[in-house]
């Protein structure tokens, strides 16, 4: 006798079986005990299933349970987007606008500030590398994004072979030129008469630069001496540095000293305690200098851009001088050709004799009147920010629901998210170092992916708001409007407590690790594998 | 569900359709416990169920409009929940669980009835809900669809993806899984050559 099989068996239970198949099964049950055995034991099998599966054994949570439907108020959206626009409008002329317009001051042409920054090479000519590399980056990782979309569409084979392709095309890209000289060393020198037909990465206790280098000098050393010829820019971090030759490029400088005797073709950027120009030195372009103290001797072509303590004058600023600081003292042989502004506590000292194009125009920082203006400027910063900090929360928790939710749950573990955020921030630091180093190797994807962590940071807020706003207003019931009015009293409290001397530091230091950690620990559940249970 | 019941459910979706926020309070209480309970069998944690629940009714709520009155609502419910939820399993990755020509390729032994039986017998809806729990994604959804949802063939194969005619597999290979997670926990195998 031939058998049904159970697969035969189960669709004639479940009735899908045609009526033909279906009455040719049910004439042989009736004949064959081992076919009727298997149909009842299936069929109690179907009973066991469904019983187990419909039986109410758990009670529904809390926060299931109470529902008010109501739609998100248009109010809330109004005030979010008002406060969020009001905002983005102060940041813009308060913050952007001024610092633009400074810089244009100091000589740093441009059309705006993007390609002020970016292309004119104002700061460094590798910016142009890193955003070739950057667009890579970002090119391949759009690829991937489209590749894991298509995946789920198509079999593995043929994601494989896309993503085998992505790669060789990744691979077949044209590299940004990274050859560069790299010398380490307790002492580096380029001798006189000795040329380096490339750029030069020297790491050492001292560099001397006394022959020709044709390229970028870029130096991590505790003496800097350049009294060669360099063709393109030196980008130094050092304690002390003496510029006594030729750059025909920028001079970019962080140092404790900085002494410019030579020639530099185009600008200088110097940070520092002390920097000084010597009267034989000239700049080409402008000038920029963050510093404690500084003695202007020699001749800045263009503008100067200081936030200096004191400021002495001696030389020449062929352009306009715009300069913030303690004290301002113009020698008799100094000459300023464009208008000159002085922002300072104490009037500045202009000795007779002083060329100036127009008289300097000075502006007194009276300490009443700023501590006043700060605080209207903190407590309207504390507002908007506020607002932003609302609407990034609203966003998040309207287009990525289920992460918004799987992060506050983790932030509810408090001790574990806040550990996690103590190693993201060592994390972060050691990938700041990393980035600069990778950044002055022409190397952009590491500062990109360093860059991925300011956004988490600014969200940590969010997280530890809504769970703050849970523990006072209860668990929120399943509409979106009550989630919002959790985390918005929950972050007021946040901003509120931050204003506590003190113990505000203490919480925005709290808050930034637990909602950093949380929001990892949530990437990490959303993303997480799970692999599928091997029966026993 | 009667007539009356349906009248009325019908009635609490039109003026939920038109912002009528009590209405659809009453639609969520009369359906919430029911879309839990899938989503409880569905998803692998009680936090996965609870958040699911609460986005399947924001969801819900969105597309209101584009219900059918002709269809049961609950039905529609159900559809929305179980796509949601696979949605949301299949992101998680679930590879090996995906790839349908693994499963269709398996040999499924044939099952003794008497220890078939035995095996149910022995075992209590706990067990089963428990051994459910350590089921592939795609087998326990496939159980969950049609033994707690009671859906068709159709709209299971729509939901997962699947051919029609591929459904009563997964649906066979789901049964065998279970019952040698089941049979995990004490037993003999079931597969000794009964009828072939």
């Amino acid at each position: 006798m031939i058998h049904f099989d159970e697969m035969a068996c189960l669709l004639y239970l479940e009735g899908q079986l045609d009526s033909a198949r279906s009455r040719e099964l049910s004439d042989h049950v009736k004949e064959c005990a081992a076919c009727g055995d298997l149909l009842h034991a299936l069929q109690h099998e179907t009973a066991l299933l469904s019983s187990a599966l419909t039986e109410d054994n758990e009670s529904m949570p809390a926060r299931l349970i109470s529902e008010r439907a109501r739609s998100m108020p248009p109010w809330v959206w109004t005030l979010a987007f008002g406060v969020f626009a009001a905002g983005a409008y102060w940041f813009w002329n308060d913050g952007i606008g001024p610092w633009f317009d400074q810089l244009s001051n100091a000589g740093f042409g441009g059309t705006d500030l993007f390609s002020m920054i970016l292309f004119s090479g104002a700061f460094w000519e590798g910016w142009g590398d890193m955003i070739d590399v950057m667009q890579i980056g970002a090119l391949i990782l759009v690829a991937i994004v489209a590749i894991g979309w298509i995946r789920r569409r198509l079999r593995r084979p043929v994601a494989i072979a896309m993503v085998m392709s992505a790669l060789l095309l990744a691979l077949a890209l044209p590299q940004p030129a990274g050859a560069a000289e790299v010398r380490r060393g307790q002492s580096i020198s380029v001798p006189a008469g000795e040329t380096v037909h490339n750029d030069l990465i020297a790491a050492g206790a001292s560099v001397r630069i006394e022959g020709t280098v044709e390229g970028d000098v870029i130096a991590f050393t505790r003496d800097l001496t350049v009294t060669g010829h360099v063709t393109g820019d030196v980008i130094a971090f050092t304690q002390e540095a003496l510029i006594d030759g030729t750059v025909d490029g920028n001079v970019r400088v962080f140092s404790r000293g900085v002494i410019l005797q030579g020639n530099v073709g185009k600008n200088v950027s110097a940070f520092g305690s002390s920097v000084d120009t010597i009267s034989k030195s000239n700049v080409g372009g402008g000038m920029i200098v963050l510093a404690g103290e500084t003695d202007f001797d020699g001749k800045i072509q263009r503008d100067l851009l200081g936030m200096v303590g004191r400021t002495d004058l001696d030389g020449l600023i062929g352009g306009q001088a715009w300069i913030r600081g303690g004290s301002l003292t113009v020698a008799s042989s100094a000459e300023i050709r464009g208008p000159a502004t002085f922002e300072g506590r104490e009037q500045p000292v202009v000795q007779a004799g002083a060329k100036l194009a127009s008289p300097i125009r000075i502006e007194i920082l009276q300490e009443m009147q700023r501590n006043r203006r700060s605080t209207a400027r903190i407590v309207i910063r504390a507002i908007f920010g506020y607002g932003g900090a609302l609407v990034v929360g609203i966003l998040l928790l309207i287009a990525f629901p289920g992460f918004f939710r799987a992060v506050l749950r983790e932030t509810g573990s408090i001790g574990l998210p806040i550990g996690i955020g103590a190693l993201a921030l060592i994390a972060a630091v050691f990938l700041l170092v990393l980035g600069v180093l990778l950044l002055f190797v022409g190397v952009g994807a590491g500062v990109a992916g360093l860059l991925a962590y300011a956004p988490i940071l600014y969200v940590a807020q969010v997280f530890v708001g809504a769970w703050l706003g849970n523990k006072i207003m209860g668990e929120p019931p399943a509409v979106t409007s009550a989630v919002i009015a959790r985390m918005a009293v929950g972050l007021l409290i946040l901003r509120i407590a931050e204003f506590v001397p003190v113990l505000g530091g203490l919480v925005l230091l709290a808050v930034f690790l637990w909602g950093t950690g949380a929001v990892l620990l949530g990437f990490y559940r959303m993303s997480r594998v799970e692999s599928a249970p091997v029966p026993a | 569900m009667n007539p009356a019941e349906q009248a009325v459910t019908q009635d609490r979706i039109a003026q939920a359709k038109a912002g009528n926020a009590e209405a659809w309070g009453e639609l969520y209480r009369q359906h919430a416990p029911a879309i839990f309970r899938f989503c409880r069998r569905a998803m692998p944690t009680r936090e996965d169920a609870e958040d699911a629940t609460m986005d399947i009714f924001i969801k819900v709520r969105q597309k209101l409009s584009q219900y059918d009155a002709s269809r049961p609502f609950s039905a529609w419910l159900y559809t929305v929940a179980a796509n949601h939820c696979w949605d949301l399993l299949r992101r998680r990755k679930l590879r090996q669980d995906l790839e349908t020509g693994e499963v269709e390729n398996m040999p499924l032994e044939h099952p003794d009835p008497g220890q078939l039986e035995q095996l149910i017998e022995r075992r209590s809806g706990q067990e089963v809900r428990r051994a459910l729990d350590k089921l592939p994604a795609r087998s326990r959804m496939a159980l969950v669809l049609r033994y707690y949802s009671d859906m068709s063939y159709d709209d299971i194969a729509a939901t997962l993806g699947v051919r029609r005619t591929f459904v009563g597999v997964v649906l066979l290979r789901a049964r065998h899984q279970l019952r040698e997670i089941l049979e995990g926990q004490g037993g003999a195998s079931l597969a000794a050559g009964g009828a072939a």
